[in-house]
């Protein structure tokens, strides 16, 4: 026989001033099965929570139903109460009477009657509870990174030197990201190669640190503490081992004119190359796809050059199986090219470039070895135009966000330009300059006042290019939109921050959210930024949203924190609050006839076949079986389900039918 | 002696199947499903225009079942059963032999489902003229008149469920109507728990049904009830464009998770 404690709260004043909490509490007493029910100020204080562990031992209760706040807050406050008097916290229901009675209704008999109603339903869900216990789940050690740029070092060596074994997964042949490409960072100007390499080859010669470069997460399933991730590691064509990384093949390639991805396609590469001297791993890969060999089946010089013949024509890519309790995503970002803006010609005028061009034109190892030239004739610019905001906030172009990093580095490329080219004059187009961040905008104002930056308040409408110069033609809104023209040498876009190629599929492999413009979506944008809502999956850098530096390493470090602190425990414990499948005595063992559908309806990959066999090892049957600790509970396959095999424990098809038959039989 | 015969025997006497399920001769110019499990049974196997039943349905059925293998004469319809029942797991490849007759009156021997499937790869199913004419009357209807129509239709079911039982789908050990934990659909014969039922019965049907139009024809009290199975395996053939019951590894339609699903019908 039921024996049910009632224990109506009045929240202080929030729900007594609109219900009658004595009144409710004497009409559950008269409910059947409740054998104790009373009312108190504040359930969930000290003197409350002892009231129910009393009552739990003087009167044998046998379920407790709480009518109260939301279960958010104070379902596990009094769920811990019952299990102190021994009662096993899934006996333990909330009724809502604040957030869905008291708070919208007026004081009077109707809104009582209603707290009443909503007591009862769950008086009757209560009975129908059994006891459950909470799932635990073992926690694999071992966390994947999945990109090498400044986020994905960050956060796999905070990780490693928390003592954990981390798996670096980068899509280039070398780890650096977009910050081995800078020349200088803001807002202090100091050479971003020389504060990032030694975090490279950190990373390199961690103990706990295995790098895998040229390689792209494959598929993922498994779930947090315990995720299944297949690598594919494409081929190299060159065998790490052997490899001494001496360079020589790199010298004799007679393709050597591949448009390098490090330097922006301003200086050339072979197709046997290491993408820049700086590189971890250090050693070269074949570009399979201009390699003389892949193309024309002839060539072979490098192999025939290689001193320890390293170089392997047959090398496929490796699937590599790995497991991990914790991924982090710190794949990055890309920006738009110039081919992007048709008013400034479609990519066509070689002195129109983009950001990180310029950052190669201004890098001491970049193709000019630090000095501004032009692209199309290497002369040194008089006039450069910088344009902010290049796609960005503009929602003609589908971008209505704000790149956040372009009026930092716009300001940066102005200052370079102005030290390196002390005679010339930089303008920059911007709409707002937006210097939020520890001195930032004292580094904006030095550009401008210190270092004659021409700032105009205005986009630039188009530019055509005549007699040498690029005439940019846009407007000073300040000056009530007067028209300007500038006859420039060379201009740059701070072209938009978009997300990756392919974060959408990485996305949907690894089950995490994303936002419109592809760019992953985090848990809670204040409360959770670096979670996403796949538990275990972590973000880092601007793979969620532009970011610049100090920001991307801030949130590796934070993730980094939460995978320690996933990693303190041996392991998780989860909610018992998952699908099952029945089971019963033979000749049934299970009312599921293994139809499969639920395998297929299952959101989160949870559901599996399960063999009944006899002593001697033959199937009896094939049945689903739910792995507990992939299930969320949400109870798609139990709504599915043909012959009613599956139920959610704790919010059985029989709670659910109780609740209601207890409405409706008012 | 027709050739099913000829070939029925051959399978009885070769131990290939245990028994052919077929069609013989029943009273009063009728016809009846016949399992044939010896010579003189084997002779008696008829087919003919008559012959419209979805023996598919018997494949399952608990005294049938561990005769495996079995030898079944059929129609489009029973193929289309039999690759719906593979695709959900309830029948393996090399457990049946189906002798499938087609339109000029050959016999088709498939050992293998794949052999089935490439018989029902030249077939178009269609929707019998008499149904289609029905559907279309319905589809004409206010919803309102619509809902007039099944009212008075369920009035007259007596919950016999024949229905069920002539379908080559329903399969399940416990049925959703038997389960008394909750009791989700009353047992008593009443409008609206009759109603209930044929629902319940044609959302477990949807994406599921081969249209063979099995119930209707058991119903006793001739209700149309196949029509509403047979309407939304149209809508999903226009929705999705799958038809089920043509390839084993078929997708579940109204039962698969894709995170790339677009969810432009909502809002």
């Amino acid at each position: 026989m039921a024996r049910i404690g009632v224990f109506i709260c009045h929240c202080g004043e929030n729900i007594s001033a609109t219900v009658d909490c004595a009144k409710v509490s004497e009409l559950a007493a008269g409910l059947p099965g409740v054998v104790y029910s009373t009312d108190y100020k504040y359930m969930c204080s000290d003197p409350g929570q002892s009231k129910i562990k009393e009552a739990i031992r003087e009167h044998n209760l046998t379920g407790v139903v709480v009518s109260a706040c939301s279960p958010r807050m104070h379902e596990p406050t009094f769920r811990k109460a019952c299990a102190e008097a021994g009662l096993n916290p899934y006996l333990c229901e909330m009724a809502n009477i604040r957030e869905h009675c008291s708070w919208v209704h007026e004081k009077g008999d109707a809104t009582t009657q209603k707290a009443f109603d909503l007591t009862r339903t769950l008086v009757e869900k209560v009975k129908n509870n059994h006891p459950l216990e909470s799932i635990k789940v073992p926690v694999n050690k071992t966390a994947i990174v999945i990109g090498g740029g400044v986020a994905g070092i960050q956060a796999s060596l905070d990780i490693a030197n928390g003592g954990h074994q981390v798996i670096l997964v980068e899509k280039q042949p070398s780890i650096g990201g977009h910050m081995s490409q800078l020349s200088e960072t803001f807002p202090t100007l100091d050479c971003s190669q020389c504060i990032l390499t030694p975090r490279m080859v950190e990373v390199a010669q961690h103990p706990n640190i295995t790098l895998y470069t040229c390689s792209e997460i494959e598929s993922m399933d498994g779930f947090i503490g315990n995720f299944n991730v297949k690598i594919r590691k494409k081929a190299k064509s060159v065998n790490e081992k052997l490899c001494t990384g001496c360079g020589l093949c790199t010298t004799k390639c007679p393709t050597k004119n591949i448009p390098s991805e490090f330097e922006q396609g301003l200086a050339n590469r072979t197709a046997i190359y290491v993408p820049f001297p700086q590189a971890v791993p250090n050693k070269p890969v074949i570009d399979r796809a201009n390699c003389r060999y892949f193309l024309t089946g002839k060539c072979k010089v490098c192999q025939k050059l290689c001193p320890t013949g390293a170089i392997d024509f047959e090398q496929e890519d490796e699937i590599i199986d790995v497991k991990a309790g914790a991924i982090v995503l710190a794949t990055g970002f890309e920006i738009k090219n110039t081919d992007f803006f048709p008013e400034y010609g479609y990519g066509k005028y070689k002195d129109v470039i983009n950001g990180l061009q310029f950052e190669r034109l201004a890098s001491a190892s970049g193709p000019t070895q630090g000095a501004i030239r032009r692209p199309s004739d290497g002369k040194t610019p008089e006039k450069v135009v910088f344009i902010a905001c290049a796609g960005s906030r503009d929602p003609a172009k589908g971008i209505p966000y704000c790149s956040k990093i372009c009026c930092m580095y716009t300001a940066k490329h102005a200052m370079l330009y102005k030290h390196k080219v002390h005679e010339g004059t930089p303008y920059v187009f911007y709409m707002d300059i937006r210097a939020a961040g520890k001195n930032y905008d004292e580094f904006t104002r030095r550009a401008i006042e210190e270092d004659g930056a021409k700032y105009i308040r205005g986009r630039v409408s188009n530019i055509y290019e005549k007699d040498g110069k690029l005439i940019v033609r846009g407007a000073d809104t300040l000056l009530g939109g007067k028209p300007v023209e500038i006859d420039a040498d060379m201009v740059v876009l701070a072209t938009a921050a978009v997300s990756c190629d392919g974060s959408e599929s990485l996305a949907q492999k690894l089950h995490v959210s994303y936002d419109p413009y592809k760019f992953f979506a985090e848990a809670h944008p204040k409360l959770k930024p670096v979670e996403t809502n796949t538990a275990g999956i972590y973000l880092a850098g601007a793979c969620q949203a532009p970011k610049d530096i100090p920001e991307s390493v801030a949130a590796a470090s934070g993730a980094a924190a939460k995978v320690i602190c996933l990693f303190s425990n041996d392991e998780l414990t989860r909610e018992p609050i998952v699908a099952k499948v029945n089971r019963m005595p033979p000749p049934i063992f299970s009312t599921c006839m293994g139809c499969e559908m639920c395998i297929s309806i299952c959101p989160y990959q949870a559901i599996d076949k399960e063999n009944i066999t006899n002593r001697n090892g033959e199937v009896i049957k094939t049945i689903a079986k739910i792995n507990p600790g992939l299930c969320q509970g949400c109870g798609t396959c139990v709504a599915f389900c043909k012959s009613k095999s599956i139920d959610l424990e704790g919010y059985s098809n029989k709670q659910v039918y109780e609740e209601v038959l207890a409405l409706l039989n008012n | 002696m027709g050739a099913i015969n000829e070939i029925a025997a051959r399978l009885l006497e070769t131990g290939e199947a245990k028994v052919v399920i077929g069609y013989g001769e029943g009273s009063f110019g009728s016809v009846r499903p016949a399992f044939a499990r010896n010579q003189e049974e084997a002779e008696k196997l008829i087919y003919d225009k008559r012959c419209t039943q979805n023996l598919a349905m018997y494949v399952y059925k608990k005294e049938i079942s561990p005769l495996r293998k079995l030898a079944i004469v059929a129609n489009v319809s029973t193929l289309r059963g039999i690759i719906r029942l593979a695709s959900e797991n309830q029948i393996k490849n090399g457990d049946i032999i189906t002798l499938y007759i087609n339109e000029l009156g050959e016999v088709i021997e498939c050992k293998a489902l794949s052999e089935i499937e490439i018989c029902l790869a030249e077939i178009t199913p269609e929707i019998k003229p008499e149904d289609k004419e029905l559907i279309d009357k319905l589809d004409a209807m206010t919803p309102q008149e619509r809902w007039n129509f099944w009212i008075s239709e369920m009035e007259s079911c007596i919950k016999c469920y024949a229905c069920r039982q002539a379908c080559p789908l329903c399969y399940c050990t416990q049925c959703a109507v038997e389960v008394n934990q909750p009791q989700w659909i009353p047992v008593a014969a009443n409008t609206s728990g009759n109603l209930e039922w044929h629902i319940t019965r044609a959302m477990h049907l949807s994406g599921r049904c081969v249209e063979c139009g099995q119930c209707g024809e058991a119903c006793p009290v001739n209700i149309p009830i196949h029509l509403l199975p047979i309407k939304l395996a149209e809508e999903i053939k226009n929705i999705y464009g799958t038809v089920s019951g043509m390839k084993i590894q078929e997708s579940n339609t109204l039962s698969t998770f894709k995170p790339d699903d677009k969810e432009n019908f909502i809002g």
